[in-house]
């Protein structure tokens, strides 16, 4: 290699490249350090009592010890000196307004300036507690896995489509496969791309069930709701996801004896941390009410969210249990928006319970949520409270396979899905179906 | 002596022949075929190596296959673009992909009446809804960031429609039940027509097919699992003529690249939806009604929805052919046909393609009486006043769903 500029071996004679220098001439690292004898010095900081070494005191400015000592800066000469200190010059003021070069109006100047602070959530909040923080800031009791009715919806064999695991399957492979040119496509791709075919699948099934066509998708809306807990302003706004809205509204999943006993249950805290924390803060707000639509939309009731989590990079994607929180905040703020739409301002018990569903998915694991409204009074952490039932980490399939495993020339492992399980597709129909196979139930009850 | 010994033997061999039967099998030859070089700088060199090229190609094992060695050699190609500024386009792709064009909708086959025929009056709800969401109700920044515009109620107003009402015609067409919906998928295609001569580099002074390649992303597609049925015959003889351009590609202006040779769908063979329905294309921002208008250009209006419809669509139904094992020297056997819908949110114009020929390079062209057909209709307002939509052109907007 004659473009080296560094001889790769020092001269015969000569010390090693790295061996230390002066006092310590000769002694390497090949000689075995003793271990250090254990004092308290070594194992945890200064003994009590001793003093503190002088890198650890606290050091106050010169001016603050000595009062009276300026320093001298060049200031006075208007030119630089390499010994005098660096000035503190005043700001310098253009004298006029230039929009191009403005900083903008400060926060305190702001019309919609408060003193009190809100806590604002929004959609890339990822909250530190998850679950439990949204139960507590929502005034929630959590039940596990998803409620009687929909789980009988699963249970009927008319809810199913014609070739249910083939076509499901399909939507897997094109989705996660046969989507692009290259061999493995990314998750921004694939994620939302296999929502939509899932859709696409539930929509076919208003052949069966003609009220599933009164229903109509949103995407990029924006919803506003405010509430009050406990002595903090609280706030979820922006774009969430992609919401479902229906003509009729969801029937009330609970019946009003288990609303009454939820009295009794105590949300959970985890003192020391706040139940605000992870939420922004900010003085220039506005409490409203907005569901994203104007009035007499023909299909003003909230139905489904469904939350797509497809950022490429893994820090920057929800976690399972981030991404649960978010649905619950979500679901929550788009039930309070249409009940305080719908029953006023006053906070208050509801007659007429807000039912909100709401799906989650990296592409793999999806995440199902039921969330009931039953009450708007959510300043005490007493009384009624509201109902969710999550059924979490839901697996569609275990893995995917791009290239076929070859052990010694034969195929053992052929490229395609693996881990296939139906359930999560069923419960993802009776999700999309609730709503409109009661109706029919209900008739014929009738 | 050579040749009298020679002689001899024949004769003796040409006097046994007379007296005894012809056998079956010929003797098999002493030498090898004497052939053309390989390697030579001569045109039966060439011409050697293209007969190995097709016969590789014809009988590569599966169909992946077959795509990969079409496309294995990367050269400069011509990069079309199916949404273009450039002035008379649409004349330019007929031109490249032998298209006759005519005005129109092709002729209604005899279309089975279904167990359920759809309700004109619920779809025309459906599509009232979906305007009037995207426009009025859902509330949404006053005003788009600059050439956004398409994307913000356009876009959204296309994808809510033609889901909807696939959904809703999904049970009086158990095809659509079946399909497959694409948003914004990517649709190439590589092909070769005509010859040039090489002008720079090092590959001066060659004869070279001409290649062209179009990258077209749709906003919204359709598959389906089976094929569309044909709309005529496949030897058709249309009454158009292929316009015939006497001008380099250079000229209109389309520019020249290298870079993979792609033909995909939408997605990748072993999808069981291999073949198309309908493409719904949005025309962007910089091609907009008003920016024409504004730059007198008013006659081009017409131009730009024609030649996206040619292009997207010859290159959707000739990758289509190909997924089936078709290409320029397998020409195809049935005709394979797609439509689109080309809109810019208030202005609609419906295509169809039927494609009844591969063989566009020289070689293939020949003897070839064969052209592609494209159909298009003018392009004319979906909804005139606040509530008004125009039944007719819905019926045609549902036509292709059925």
């Amino acid at each position: 290699m004659a473009g080296l500029w560094w001889p790769a071996r020092p001269a015969a004679g000569a010390l090693r490249a790295w061996a230390p220098r002066g006092p310590h001439r000769g002694k390497t690292a090949q000689v075995p350090r003793r271990p250090l004898p254990r004092t308290p010095w070594t194992t945890r900081g200064p003994p009590p009592g001793a003093p503190l070494p002088r890198s650890w005191q606290d050091k106050r400015p010169v001016q603050e010890q000595i009062p009276g000592l300026e320093q001298v800066t060049y200031a006075g000469k208007q030119y630089f000196v390499p010994w005098l200190a660096r000035p503190r010059l005043p700001r310098w003021e253009r004298g006029w307004h230039d929009p191009r070069h403005s900083p903008g109006p400060r926060y305190v100047a702001m019309p919609l300036y408060k003193e009190r602070v809100c806590y604002v959530c929004h959609q890339r909040t990822k909250m530190l507690e998850g679950v439990r923080q949204a139960l507590w800031l929502t005034k929630t009791k959590l039940m596990e896995g998803l409620p009687p009715k929909v789980l009988s919806i699963i249970d009927e064999p008319a809810n199913q489509l014609e070739n249910e695991d083939e076509r499901v399957q399909n939507a897997i492979s094109h989705a996660r496969v046969w989507i692009t040119t290259e061999l493995i496509p990314k998750r921004e791709s694939y994620c939302p791309v296999l929502l939509e075919d899932l859709l696409h699948l539930c929509r076919t099934m208003a052949s069966k069930y003609p009220s599933l066509s009164k229903r109509m998708l949103a995407r990029d809306y924006k919803v506003a709701a405010a509430w009050e807990r406990e002595s903090s302003i609280l706030q979820v706004r922006g774009m969430n996801g992609i919401l479902l809205n229906a003509i009729n509204p969801l029937l009330p999943v609970a019946s009003k004896d288990e609303i009454l006993a939820t009295e009794n249950h105590i949300l959970e805290t985890f003192h020391p941390i706040s139940p605000t924390i992870d939420l922004q803060e900010v003085n220039v707000y506005e409490e409203r009410h907005d569901t994203g639509f104007r009035e007499g939309y023909p299909y003003p009731h909230p139905h489904t969210l469904y939350f797509v989590e497809s950022a490429n990079v893994r820090p920057v994607r929800f976690r399972p249990e981030q991404l649960r929180a978010k649905m619950l905040m979500f679901a929550f703020g788009n039930a309070l928006a249409k009940a305080k739409i719908l029953y006023g301002d006053d906070p208050k018990v509801l007659e007429h319970p807000v039912v909100v569903q709401s799906i989650g998915t990296e592409g793999r694991i999806f995440q199902f949520m039921v969330f009931q409204l039953n009450t708007t009074d959510l300043a005490s952490s007493d009384g009624v409270k509201n109902l969710v039932w999550i059924d979490s980490d839901q697996y569609m399939y275990d893995y995917i396979r791009y290239l076929p495993g070859i052990r010694k020339k034969v195929v053992k492992f052929p490229p395609g899905i693996y881990g296939y399980r139906p359930d999560t597709f069923k419960k993802f129909l009776a999700l999309y179906l609730h709503g409109a196979v009661q109706d029919s139930t209900q008739t014929q009850i009738l | 002596m050579a040749a009298p010994r020679g002689w001899r033997l024949a004769g003796q061999g040409c006097c046994r022949l007379l007296h005894t039967e012809r056998s079956a099998a010929p003797p098999p030859p002493l030498y090898p075929p004497v052939v053309a070089s390989h390697t030579a700088k001569s045109k039966s060199a060439k011409r050697r190596r293209l007969e190995y090229f097709y016969q590789q190609v014809h009988e590569a094992p599966s169909i992946a296959e077959k795509l990969r060695l079409y496309g294995r050699l990367q050269r400069l190609k011509y990069v079309v673009y199916p949404q273009t500024f450039s002035l008379n386009a649409d004349r330019w792709y007929q031109s490249f992909t032998k298209t006759v064009f005519v005005p129109g909708l092709p002729p209604a086959g005899a279309q089975p009446a279904g167990p359920g025929a759809p309700d004109l009056s619920e779809l025309r709800s459906l599509a009232c809804d979906a305007l009037l969401q995207e426009h009025f109700y859902q509330r949404k920044r006053e005003r788009p960031f600059l050439y956004r515009e398409q994307q913000h109620v356009p876009g959204p107003f296309l994808t809510q429609l033609v889901s909807s009402l696939s959904a809703a015609l999904g049970s009086s067409n158990p095809l659509l039940a079946t399909s497959c919906l694409d948003l914004k998928p990517q649709v190439n295609f590589y092909w070769e027509r005509g010859e040039t001569v090489v002008c720079r580099g090092y590959r001066t002074g060659r004869i070279d097919p001409v290649r062209f390649q179009i990258d077209d992303e749709p906003l919204i597609q359709i598959r389906v699992p089976k094929q569309l049925p044909e709309f005529v015959p496949l030897d058709y003889s249309v009454p158009g003529e292929v316009p015939v351009i006497n001008h380099k590609p250079d000229k209109l202006p389309l520019f020249k690249r290298q870079y993979d040779n792609k033909i995909f769908i939408g997605s990748k063979v072993a999808d069981p939806c291999s073949y198309g329905h309908t493409q719904f294309h949005l025309i962007p921002d910089k091609l907009k009604r008003e920016r024409l208008l504004k730059a007198n250009l008013a006659d081009q209006i017409e131009v730009t929805y024609r030649a996206n419809g040619i292009a997207s669509l010859f290159a959707w139904t000739a990758a289509q052919a190909m997924y089936q094992g078709f290409w320029c020297e397998a020409d195809v056997t049935r005709p394979f046909v797609s439509q689109a819908v080309i809109s810019d949110g208030k202005y609609f114009a419906f295509f169809c393609y039927q494609l009844n020929t591969l063989a566009l390079t020289v070689k293939a062209d020949q003897n070839n009486p064969r052209k592609n057909i494209c159909w298009g209709t003018e392009n004319f307002e979906e909804y005139g006043t606040r509530n008004h939509f125009f039944l007719p052109s819905l019926r045609i907007l549902c036509a292709p769903l059925l």
